[in-house]
């Protein structure tokens, strides 16, 4: 049997205001196993970021990877995500289910949405 | 009345602001927040202070008519929230220039990528208060300008105007 290095990948996901973009990369980060974004299955601009075109795109991924023997994902969000957002945005939880429902394991899910900074900066939990 | 002018470290804002003509008094309040100590610990990794919010909130009670300045303001009562936005490659080279270190630079680009601040901006005044400003081919007076233009009340207010996710 493969060991996991091979068998699980990180699903990366990239929520902007506007967008939802979603890549599956092997365990080290380096190589892209599969790549779609919010404007690749959905036809409006302004749905680009809901949790319907992040569905669609986490089942197709899902599909991908698992052809190349993925069985499970650990996963990082980077963003606010979404017009109505919470931490991790709607397109963020809707993707992530919708991976596990098209038959991916999930791991460990992390939030790493960077923090706009300069001398100064806003202290954790600050309501958002 | 008050409004704040919001946007990741380099998009422009205290240089567009010190351009700014308005009876308003302007705060640069990343400045306040340093003479004041306004702050409650550090982040060692970002090289950042901790910006104590309930004394900033206690700071800027019972002033009116007020301009704040800052990566912060949009956290802060107003009545108009301007962000100012630029394309994540032109700030990534505008930090580094300034002299932040790249992992900074990098963050706070990809921070504006991910429309970060304008999320929050909406999460807490809601689309109706939020003005997004393009301004990665702006000069500072223009996009002064521009802000003077939200003051007046002669600009409508607007979101998610932006796509910077080709960064990515
Ligand atoms: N409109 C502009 N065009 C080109 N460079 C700019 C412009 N506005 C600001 N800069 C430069 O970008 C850097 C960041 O500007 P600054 O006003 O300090 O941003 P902020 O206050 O938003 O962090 C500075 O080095 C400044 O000279
Ligand atoms: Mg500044």
């Amino acid at each position: 049997m493969a060991n996991e290095d091979s068998t699980w990948g990180i699903a990366h996901i990239h929520a902007s205001f506007n967008n939802t973009i979603m890549t599956i990369t092997d365990q080290t980060g380096a190589e892209t196993l599969a790549k779609s974004s919010g404007g690749a299955v959905v036809k409006q601009n302004r749905d680009e970021a809901s949790p319907y075109a992040a569905m669609q795109m986490a089942e197709k991924i899902a599909e991908t990877v698992m052809e190349q023997g993925v069985e499970g994902v650990h996963v990082r969000v980077r963003g606010p995500g979404g017009n109505q957002q919470q931490n991790p945005g709607p397109g963020a939880q809707a993707a992530i289910r919708a991976l596990a429902r098209a038959g991916l394991e999930i791991g460990r899910i992390e939030d790493v949405t960077p923090i706009p900074h300069d001398g100064t900066r806003a202290p954790k939990n600050s309501g958002f | 009345m008050r409004v704040a002018v919001t946007g990741t470290p380099g998009t422009g804002k205290t240089t567009a602001t010190k351009r700014v003509e308005t009876d308003l008094d302007i705060v640069h309040l990343n400045e306040v927040i340093r003479t004041e100590g306004l702050h409650d610990g550090t982040d060692d990794d970002r090289g950042s202070l901790l910006a104590d919010f309930d004394a900033i909130d206690e700071y800027l009670a019972g002033k009116t008519d007020l301009l704040v300045e800052s990566h912060l303001a949009h956290h802060f009562d107003a009545e108009r929230v301007v962000v100012l936005r630029c394309d994540p490659e032109t700030l990534e080279e505008r930090l580094r220039e300034r002299g932040e270190s790249s992992a900074s630079a990098r963050e706070n680009a990809e921070s504006e990528a991910l429309d970060v601040i304008l999320s929050e901006a909406v999460t807490a005044h809601g689309e109706n208060a939020v003005y997004e400003i393009e301004t990665t081919h702006q000069t500072p007076e223009e996009t002064a300008r521009a802000i003077e233009a939200v003051i007046a009340g002669d600009r409508e207010p607007s979101a998610g105007t932006v796509d910077y996710t080709d960064y990515l």
